[in-house]
C-alpha cells in the first residue's frame, strides 16, 4: 500500500504523492516515459531509496525481492553463477552461516528452470546479458518471495529469454505471488499483465491493464 | 654477495629491520582483506581520500603532545571517521561523488599540513606525511598488532555482506539487511589508515593498500583468492622493498610502494596478455 510516496534525488522530485494499493496476488506493469519514476517506485518498495515524504506499508516485508536494472549489477565482480543464484537463499544462512546440501540441490534446479544448468560454474563476467538475467531470475525463484518486483527485467535479452522469464512471471502470479514489474514495452504489458500503474512522476492511472493504457493515451 | 647476505643478514643483524618487516607483515594482512574489497567496490578513491582524512587529526594529536604514536593514532583516528562519515553525508547516493571527494582529500592535506608546519619542523611534516618505517618501536607495533588483529576479525565476520555489497547493494536492503555496512567498512578503511599511518605516513599509506589489492584483481580469481594473492604480493613487496632500502640506501616506505607498484605493472601484462593467448592455446574455456 502507497500512502503519499515522494522521493527526491536533491533538488529533483522523481516521484511525488503516490498512493495506491497493488491488490494481494496481483500481477501489475508499471509504464510511463524516461525519468517517470518507474525505477524509483520500485526502490521505494524495497526499501533501498529514503523517501522525502509519505510512507509504504507491506505485510509482506520479510518476504520481499527485489531485481534492480541489470546495469546496476557490476558483472567484473569475481562471483560465479552458481554463487549468485545461492544468494536467493541468503534468509536461511544469512551473514555468518553457510549454504546447507539441500540449498545446493535447489539451486542446481532452479538453474535447471531457467536453462543454465551448464553455466553454473562460469564467472557472471563470462555469460551473455540474458543468461545474467535468468540466473537473476533463478535467485529470485529461490528467494521465494510473496512480492516481486522487477525493474525492467526483459531489457537487453534475446526474445527466447524474454519468453521463457515472462512464463516465470506469469508462474509467479498464478502461485498467488504479487509482482511488479517496470516495463516500457506496452505490448508485452497489454499481452500479459491484467493490471498497470501509469506513472508521470505523479500517478496518471492505475487498473485494469485496458483502461489505464487508455488514460496514458489520451 | 651470497643470497644470506642479501636477504637474510639484513634482518638478522638489525633490530629496526625486524620491526619494521613484522610491522608490514601485520599491515599486509590487514591490506590484502580491506585493499581487495576497496577496489572491488570500486572505492579507490575513497581509499585515497580517507587516507589523507587521517592528516588534521594527526596534526592536532602532534599539537597536544608532540610524535606520539598513540596520540597521532587516536587523532587520526578521529578525523577520519569524522570525514567519512561527511563524505558519506556530503557525497553519498550522488552518481559523480569525485569532485566532492577530491575537495575533502585537499582540504583535509592542507590542514593537516598547516598544523604540524605551525608548531613543528619540517622533519616532523615530513614524517606525518610519509611516515617512518624503520623508526617503529615496540609500542607502535603492539598497537599495529592490535588494529591489524581487529581488522582481519572484523572482516571475516562481516565478509559476506562485505563481497555482496559491493556488487549488488539493493540486494542486501532488498532482504531486508538494515546493518549500515558501507559506513562499517569505511570505518574498517580509516583503521587500516591508521595503523598504516606510523610506518606509512598519510601519503603513502594507500600504496600498501591498494597496490598488491589491484595487482591481485589483474588475474581474475575470486574474492577470497583475490584477498589472499594481496596478500601474498603485500608481503613481497615489503620484503623486497626494506631489503631495496637497505642496500640501495633510499626511503623505506616509497622503496616498499614501488616494489608494490612494480608487482601491480607485472601483473597487467602477464595477466592481460594471458588473457589474450589462453582463447589461442585452447584454454578459453578451463
Amino acid at each position: 500500500m502507497l500512502h503519499d510516496v515522494t522521493v527526491r534525488y536533491g533538488r529533483r522530485i522523481a516521484l511525488e504523492a503516490v498512493s495506491g494499493e497493488f491488490v494481494a496476488g496481483s500481477l501489475t506493469a508499471v509504464v510511463g516515459a524516461n525519468g517517470a519514476g518507474k525505477s524509483t517506485l520500485l526502490a521505494a518498495i524495497a526499501g533501498v531509496v529514503r523517501l522525502a515524504g509519505g510512507r509504504v506499508s507491506c505485510a509482506a516485508r520479510q518476504r520481499l525481492a527485489y531485481l534492480p536494472q541489470i546495469a546496476a549489477i557490476d558483472r567484473d565482480h569475481p562471483l560465479t553463477v552458481s554463487e549468485l543464484i545461492t544468494l536467493g537463499g541468503w534468509r536461511e544462512f544469512g551473514v555468518f552461516r553457510s549454504p546447507g546440501s539441500a540449498l545446493r540441490a535447489r539451486v542446481a534446479e532452479v538453474a535447471e528452470t531457467v536453462g543454465l544448468a551448464e553455466r553454473l560454474g562460469r564467472s557472471i563476467g563470462e555469460v551473455s546479458m540474458g543468461e545474467l538475467q535468468r540466473a537473476l531470475f533463478a535467485r529470485l525463484i529461490l528467494q521465494d518471495a510473496a512480492v516481486i518486483l522487477l525493474d525492467e527485467p526483459f531489457a537487453a535479452v534475446d526474445p527466447q529469454t524474454m519468453s521463457l522469464l515472462l512464463d516465470q512471471v506469469t508462474r509467479w502470479h498464478q502461485e498467488g505471488r504479487t509482482v511488479i514489474a517496470a516495463l516500457h514495452d506496452l505490448d508485452v504489458v497489454q499481452a500479459r499483465f491484467p493490471s498497470t500503474l501509469v506513472l508521470a512522476r505523479r500517478c496518471v492511472a492505475w487498473g485494469p491493464t485496458e483502461v489505464a493504457l487508455r488514460a496514458m493515451a489520451a | 654477495m651470497s643470497a644470506h647476505a642479501l636477504i637474510v643478514e639484513p634482518f638478522q643483524t638489525l633490530a629496526f629491520m625486524r620491526a619494521a618487516l613484522v610491522a608490514c607483515l601485520a599491515l599486509t594482512l590487514t591490506n590484502g582483506a580491506v585493499g581487495t574489497l576497496l577496489v572491488l567496490r570500486r572505492m579507490s578513491l575513497d581509499g585515497d581520500v580517507l587516507g589523507h582524512a587521517v592528516m588534521p587529526g594527526a596534526a592536532i594529536g602532534f599539537l597536544y603532545a608532540g610524535p606520539s604514536p598513540t596520540w597521532l593514532s587516536l587523532g587520526g583516528l578521529a578525523s577520519g571517521l569524522v570525514v567519512a562519515a561527511l563524505a558519506e553525508l556530503i557525497t553519498g547516493g550522488r552518481a559523480r561523488r569525485d569532485a566532492g571527494l577530491v575537495a575533502f582529500y585537499l582540504v583535509a592535506l592542507s590542514l593537516g599540513v598547516t598544523l604540524v608546519a605551525w608548531r613543528g619542523s619540517n622533519v616532523d611534516v615530513v614524517r606525518v606525511l610519509f611516515g617512518s618505517v624503520l623508526a617503529i618501536d615496540q609500542r607502535a607495533l603492539l598497537q599495529i598488532a592490535a588494529s591489524s588483529s581487529f581488522i582481519v576479525l572484523a572482516i571475516a565476520a562481516l565478509y559476506r555482506p562485505l563481497a555482496v555489497g559491493a556488487f549488488d547493494p539493493a540486494f542486501l536492503r532488498a532482504v531486508g539487511t538494515r546493518a549500515p555496512y558501507r559506513m562499517v567498512f569505511a570505518a574498517l578503511v580509516v583503521l587500516t589508515l591508521v595503523a598504516s599511518f606510523q610506518a606509512f605516513g598519510t601519503l603513502l599509506a594507500v600504496g600498501p593498500l591498494l597496490l598488491p589489492a589491484a595487482a591481485a584483481r589483474c588475474w581474475g580469481l575470486g574474492v577470497a583468492a583475490s584477498m589472499a594473492l594481496a596478500t601474498g604480493f603485500g608481503l613481497a613487496a615489503s620484503v623486497a622493498g626494506l631489503l631495496a632500502s637497505y642496500h640501495g640506501n633510499l626511503p623505506s616506505g616509497p622503496a616498499i610502494v614501488l616494489a608494490a607498484g612494480l608487482l601491480f605493472g607485472i601483473s597487467l601484462v602477464i595477466a592481460g596478455a594471458w588473457r589474450r593467448l589462453a582463447p589461442l592455446i585452447g584454454r578459453g574455456d578451463a
